[in-house]
C-alpha cells in the first residue's frame, strides 16, 4: 500500500494533461487561447459536468446510475410544465429537485431493497424514465419558458461569464466538501471499500445507497434548469447519448468504478481536461470520428493508469532495491 | 445480514444443484415470455398465426446470437458494450471487401468473424491483463471500433447492388419453412451451450464468474478464460455483423450502434446476472426473443411510441427483479434441502 | 423584417472589415468565410450537400469548412455551432438536428451579424435568415404519393414509417399525404392504416416494416421520409416473400435502391439532388453575404448552374425539383 502513496497525485497528472491539450489546442487553432472564448465553452461541459458529480458518487459507493441523462429530460419537461402554468422558479426548482430525486431514490430502491444489480436496474429505468418524459411533455415538448426559467442557462455576466458555470463551480465546491468533509462522505468510501465491514460498523448500507441515487437524481434535475435555459427546448429525447461522457468524465477523474477509491476534484479535472480537448479539437473543426477516436483512446489511458502507475512503482522499487544492494 | 449467510450457505451444495438452479433462471424467461404471449394473443387475434411467430424470431435471431455472445462474456463478471461498433466495424470492413471482389464465395463468412475475434482480443487484453474495468474499457474500443469504421468509410456506404447476391440470397432462405437466419441463431447458441456446459474450458468460465479469487486458488488461469471470452464474443459479433448487413442490404458507419445496450438488456430479460458466474446463452438468446416480442406485439397492438420506450424499460426491470426472486427460492430450497440432509 | 436583415447584413460587413483582417484585401463580394455543418457527418446525403456546397464556394471565391459530429447529437450540433461562432465566419449552414435547440445559438451568430442559413432541416423561424427547402412539405408529399400511385396504381392500404415523432419534417410530410388522401380524388385510393417509428435505424425500419405486414395484412405500400427506412422496408419485404404484393416506398438515395427497382421488386423511390442542395445553401448564402439578394417574398435570382429561384414567405427558398426514381431513372441520378 505504501508504494501506491508515492506514485504521483493523479489530480497533478490530469493538471499537466490539462495544460498540455490547452498548448495543443492553442497550436491546432489560433482562436482557442482567449479568455472569453475558453469561459463561454464551459457552458457545453456544464450539464455533463453536474450529471458526473452525482454519478460520482454514486460510483464511489461501487454502483452506477445510467439512467441520470434520462432523469434529466424528465426534469426538463417537468419545469416547462410548471413555467406553462405559470410556477415561481423558486417554487418550481425545489419540486423538480425533489421530483427527479425521487427518480434517483427509486433506482436507489430496487437496487438496495430488492438487491438487483445497479446496471440491469438503471438499463431499464433508463428507457423507462425516458418514455415517462415523453408521456408527460408529449413528442413536441415544450420551446417557450418564463425568463426567470432561462435565467441560469442563458446569462452571461460581463458578456463572457456563463452563469451556469458558476452553479457547476458551486455544486463542485458542494459536492467535494460533502465527500471529503462530513460524515456522509466517509461512510460512502467506507461503504464502497468494503460493504460487509461498514455494516458490521453499524453503517446503513442501505440508505446510504439510496441517499446516494437521490442525490445523482437532484443533481440531475439542476441539470434540468441550466438545460433549458442553455438549449431553450424540453422534450423527452434531451441529453440522450450523454450518459457515456459522462461516466468517461467519472472514470478519467480516477473514480475506481468498482468503489471506494477516488477523489471529486479529481472528476472535475477531468471535466476541465475534456473540455479542453473537445473545445480544441472542435475549433480546428476536426473531423467528428476523429474526436472520437481521440476520446476514446484517451479514455484507455486513463484507466490503463493503475497499470501504469504500477510499472511505475515496479521501476523505483527496482531503483531504490538495486541502491539497496549497491550499498 | 441474513440473505449474506444465505449465500454462503448456499455456495458448497451449489455444484450439485447447478443445473437444477440454471434451468429454473431460463424456465424464469420461459415463463415471463409465455405470459407475453398470452396478453398479446388476447389482445390481438393476428398475434398467434404461425407467419407472425416466425417474423418474430426471425427479427430476434440476429440479437439472440449478440445477446449470447454478451452472456458468455458477462458470465465471467466482466461486461462488453463494443459489441455494437465490433459488428459495424467487422460488417463494414467485410461488405466493402466483398463489393469490390465480387466473385468471392461464402468463405467471405470467415472475415468478418476473424476481425470481431481481433477486436474481441483486444478487449479482452485490456481488461484480463491490463486490469482495466471492463466497462471503461470497452467503452473506450466502442468508441475507438467505431470512429474508425467511420475513417474507414469516408462518407460513402454500401448498398444492396454492391454487395455479392449469393450474401443476399441466402439470409432470405427458409429451409424447411424455417428461416434460415433462426436456425443458424439457434445452432450457434446450441454449440455455445454446449460449449460452456460439457467442455472443461467452458465450465471454467463460469468458475471465474463465480468466483474469480478462489478459482485462481485453484490453478485456473483466469485471465485466458476472460480472454477467450472476449474472442467469442468478438467472433460472435463479427458473425451477427456479417448477417445483420445481408440482412437489411444497406451496410452503413452506424450499423448496430446502440446494440450494446439491447444486447445487455436482452442478457438481463433472459436471467443472466450482471455480476457474473451464472446464467444460460440461451436464456439470453430468449431475452432476445422476448424483447422481439414485445415490440411485434405493441406494433399489432397499436400502442404509442412512448409507451413502448416505458414498457420494455419497466419489462428489464421487472424480469431483473423476477430473476433475483427466483434466485432466492433456488437459494431458500437448496438450503432447506440440506438441513434435511443433515 | 426587412430593415433588420439589412441591418444585420450591414453589421455582418463591418464586422468583416474590422475583425477579418487577411479579408480587407479582397473584393467585397467575395471571400466570404462560409462554415457548413450537416446533422451528422459521414452520411453519403450529407457528404454529397457538402461537395455542392463546397463547389459553389469555390466557383464564387469563398473560403467554405464542413464539419460536424458522427452522429445526430443536439447538443454536438450546438458545441459545433458555437465553436464556429468562435471562429468569426460571415455565415452559417446548418442542416438542424432539433428546431428549438439549436435556436439560442443561432440567435447570438444573428446578433454578432453572421448570416444564418439552414438547408434540409430548419431551426426556428426567427433564429435564421434563410431556410433552402428541398421541397414544400406538401410536395415532398405529393410526390411519395405519386410513387405510391406507380407501386400500387389500384390503391390500397399505406403505413408510414417516420424517424420519430421528433422529426417535424417526417411529421409534416405524414400530415400532408394524410390530407391529400382525404381530399384529392387522385389519391383517395388509398387508406392509411398505421405510423410506427424507426428512429433512422435500418435494423429497426426493417422489423418495424416485418411487423407492419404482420398487423395489417392487406397492406400495399409502406412509405418513409427516411433515407434509411424506404430502402430498410423494401429489403424486408423481399426478405418475407412479399414482393409484388407489398411495396415500400418514399425518399432513399438512388444507390441504396438500385438493385430492388432493377430485379423488379419495387417499382419507384423518389429524392432530390442534395448535391445541388448543398451547392444552392451556399450560393443564396453567398447573395445574401455579398449583398445581391433581398429576402422579400417574391424576389427573383439566379442562382449559378443551380437556376433560377424566388424567395418565398419567411426567408423559405425552396429547391422544389423532385426526381423519381424508377427502374429506366435510377442510373441518372447523377450524384
Amino acid at each position: 500500500m505504501t508504494v501506491f502513496r508515492r506514485i504521483p497525485q493523479w489530480e497533478l497528472l490530469l493538471i499537466v494533461l490539462t495544460l498540455c491539450a490547452a498548448a495543443w489546442s492553442s497550436n491546432l487553432s489560433p482562436y482557442y487561447l482567449s479568455v472569453d472564448q475558453i469561459l463561454l465553452s464551459t457552458r457545453q461541459f456544464v450539464y455533463p459536468g453536474i450529471l458526473a458529480l452525482g454519478l460520482a458518487v454514486v460510483v464511489v459507493l461501487g454502483e452506477i446510475d445510467i439512467s441520470l441523462a434520462s432523469i434529466l429530460a424528465f426534469g426538463a419537461v417537468l419545469f416547462s410544465k410548471c413555467s406553462e402554468v405559470g410556477m415561481a422558479i423558486w417554487l418550481a426548482t425545489p419540486l423538480v429537485i425533489l421530483a427527479c430525486a425521487a427518480l434517483g431514490a427509486f433506482n436507489g430502491v430496487l437496487v438496495t431493497r430488492l438487491r438487483l444489480p445497479s446496471l440491469a436496474v438503471t438499463l431499464g429505468t433508463m428507457g423507462a424514465y425516458r418514455g415517462l418524459a415523453f408521456i408527460v411533455g408529449s413528442e413536441y415538448g415544450y420551446t417557450s419558458f418564463d425568463s426567470s426559467y432561462t435565467f441560469i442557462g442563458s446569462t452571461k455576466l460581463f458578456g463572457a461569464l456563463p452563469v451556469s458555470f458558476l452553479v457547476f463551480l458551486a455544486l463542485a465546491a458542494g459536492v467535494i466538501f460533502l465527500m471529503h468533509k462530513t460524515v456522509f462522505g466517509r461512510r460512502c468510501y467506507a461503504v464502497g471499500n468494503n460493504k460487509e465491514a461498514a455494516w458490521i460498523a453499524g453503517i446503513d448500507v442501505a440508505n446510504l445507497k439510496t441517499q446516494a441515487f437521490a442525490l445523482g437524481g437532484g443533481l440531475a434535475g439542476i441539470a434540468s434548469l441550466v438545460w433549458i435555459g442553455q438549449y431553450g427546448s424540453a422534450r423527452g429525447d434531451n441529453a440522450d447519448g450523454s450518459i457515456l461522457l459522462v461516466v468517461t468524465a467519472v472514470v478519467l477523474g480516477g473514480i475506481d468504478i468498482n468503489g471506494g477509491r477516488g477523489s471529486m476534484v479529481g472528476v472535475v479535472l477531468a471535466l476541465f481536461l475534456l473540455g479542453t480537448i473537445r473545445n480544441g479539437m472542435g475549433l480546428a473543426n476536426m473531423a467528428g470520428p476523429t474526436q472520437t477516436v481521440v476520446l476514446g483512446t484517451l479514455l484507455i489511458i486513463g484507466v490503463l493508469r493503475p497499470l501504469i502507475a504500477r510499472g511505475i512503482a515496479r521501476l523505483r522499487q527496482q531503483l531504490a532495491s538495486s541502491g539497496h544492494a549497491g550499498n | 445480514m441474513s440473505a449474506e449467510n444465505a449465500v454462503i450457505a448456499a455456495a458448497a451444495p451449489r455444484r450439485s444443484f447447478g443445473r437444477f438452479a440454471l434451468k429454473l433462471r431460463v424456465s424464469g424467461v420461459v415463463a415471463f415470455l409465455v405470459i407475453l404471449g398470452a396478453i398479446f394473443a388476447v389482445l390481438s387475434p393476428q398475434f398467434l398465426n404461425a407467419q407472425n411467430l416466425s417474423a418474430i424470431v426471425s427479427n430476434a435471431a440476429i440479437l439472440s446470437i449478440v445477446a449470447a455472445a454478451q452472456a458468455v462474456v458477462l458470465i465471467t463478471r466482466n461486461l462488453d458494450v463494443s459489441v455494437g461498433s465490433i459488428m459495424g466495424f467487422a460488417a463494414y470492413l467485410t461488405a466493402d471487401f466483398a463489393a469490390q471482389h465480387q466473385g468471392i464465395g461464402p468463405i467471405l463468412i470467415l472475415m468478418p468473424m476473424i476481425i470481431g475475434g481481433m477486436l474481441g482480443a483486444l478487449n479482452g487484453l485490456l481488461v484480463a491483463y491490463g486490469k482495466v474495468s471492463p466497462l471503461i474499457a470497452t467503452l473506450g474500443t466502442m468508441s475507438i471500433y467505431r470512429g474508425l469504421t467511420y475513417l474507414y468509410a469516408r462518407g460513402q456506404e454500401v448498398t444492396s447492388n454492391m454487395l455479392p447476391r449469393w450474401m443476399l440470397e441466402t439470409v432470405d432462405l427458409r429451409v424447411g419453412g424455417f428461416p434460415v437466419l433462426v436456425i443458424l441463431a439457434v445452432v450457434v447458441v446450441a454449440i455455445l451451450g454446449a460449449f460452456l456446459r460439457f467442455f472443461p474450458v467452458g465450465r471454467r468460465i463460469y468458475a471465474v464468474g463465480s468466483n474469480p479469487v478462489a478459482s485462481a486458488y485453484f490453478g485456473l488461469r483466469t485471465e485466458r478464460i476472460v480472454l477467450l471470452a472476449y474472442v467469442i464474443c468478438g467472433v460472435l459479433c463479427g458473425l451477427a455483423g456479417f448477417l445483420y448487413a445481408a440482412r437489411v442490404g444497406t451496410v452503413t458507419v452506424i450499423l448496430a450502434s446502440g446494440w450494446e445496450l439491447t444486447s445487455l438488456a436482452a442478457a438481463v430479460v433472459g436471467g443472466v446476472s450482471v455480476t457474473g458466474g451464472s446464467g444460460l446463452v440461451a436464456g439470453a438468446a430468449l431475452g432476445a426473443v422476448v424483447l422481439a416480442t414485445i415490440d411485434n406485439g405493441l406494433v399489432l397492438l397499436r400502442v404509442p411510441e412512448f409507451w413502448r420506450m416505458f414498457i420494455q424499460g419497466s419489462a428489464i426491470v421487472g424480469a431483473a427483479t423476477a430473476d433475483v426472486i427466483i434466485g432466492a427460492q433456488i437459494r431458500k430450497s437448496l438450503q432447506s434441502r440440506r438441513r434435511g440432509t443433515i | 423584417m426587412k430593415i433588420r436583415s439589412a441591418l444585420l447584413s450591414a453589421a455582418a460587413v463591418a464586422l468583416t472589415l474590422g475583425l477579418g483582417a487577411a479579408s480587407t484585401a479582397q473584393a467585397e463580394d467575395s471571400g466570404f468565410k462560409i462554415m457548413m455543418t450537416p446533422k451528422w457527418t459521414g452520411f453519403p446525403y450529407f457528404e454529397a450537400a457538402a461537395r455542392g456546397g463546397e463547389a459553389a464556394a469555390e466557383e464564387l471565391g469563398d473560403e467554405f469548412v464542413y464539419a460536424g459530429a458522427d452522429h445526430a447529437d443536439v447538443t454536438l450540433q450546438v458545441e459545433t455551432l458555437q465553436n464556429f461562432l468562435t471562429q468569426r465566419p460571415d455565415a452559417i449552414l446548418l442542416a438542424a438536428i432539433d428546431l428549438n435547440a439549436v435556436a439560442p445559438v443561432l440567435k447570438e451568430a444573428m446578433e454578432q451579424g453572421i448570416v444564418v442559413t439552414t438547408f434540409d432541416a430548419d431551426a426556428a423561424a426567427d433564429a435564421r435568415d434563410m431556410f433552402v427547402n428541398q421541397m414544400s412539405y406538401k410536395q415532398a408529399a405529393k410526390t411519395m404519393l405519386d410513387c405510391a400511385l406507380i407501386d400500387a396504381p389500384e390503391g390500397g392500404e399505406v403505413a408510414f414509417v417516420a424517424a420519430s415523432p421528433t422529426s417535424p419534417n417526417h411529421s409534416a410530410h405524414i400530415k400532408f399525404m394524410k390530407e391529400y388522401i382525404e381530399t384529392d380524388p387522385t389519391y383517395q385510393v388509398f387508406t392509411v392504416v398505421d405510423t410506427q417509428y424507426a428512429n433512422d435505424d435500418d435494423a429497426k425500419s426493417y422489423d418495424v416494416a416485418i411487423n407492419l405486414m404482420q398487423a395489417h395484412p392487406n397492406l400495399k405500400v409502406i412509405i418513409s421520409s427516411s433515407a434509411v427506412s424506404a430502402p430498410a422496408g423494401a429489403r424486408a419485404i423481399a426478405a418475407a416473400g412479399r414482393a409484388g404484393e407489398v411495396y415500400s416506398t418514399g425518399f432513399a438515395l438512388p444507390d441504396a435502391i438500385k438493385s430492388y427497382l432493377e430485379d423488379g421488386s419495387q417499382k419507384c423511390f423518389a429524392l432530390w439532388n442534395p448535391y445541388e442542395l448543398g451547392y444552392l445553401a451556399t450560393y443564396v448564402t453567398h447573395l445574401k453575404l455579398a449583398g445581391k439578394l433581398e429576402l422579400t417574398p417574391g424576389t427573383t435570382f439566379e442562382a449559378g448552374k443551380a437556376g433560377s429561384y424566388t424567395v418565398g414567405e419567411g426567408g423559405e427558398i425552396v429547391y422544389g425539383k423532385p426526381m423519381m426514381f424508377t427502374k429506366d431513372t435510377v442510373d441518372d441520378a447523377g450524384f
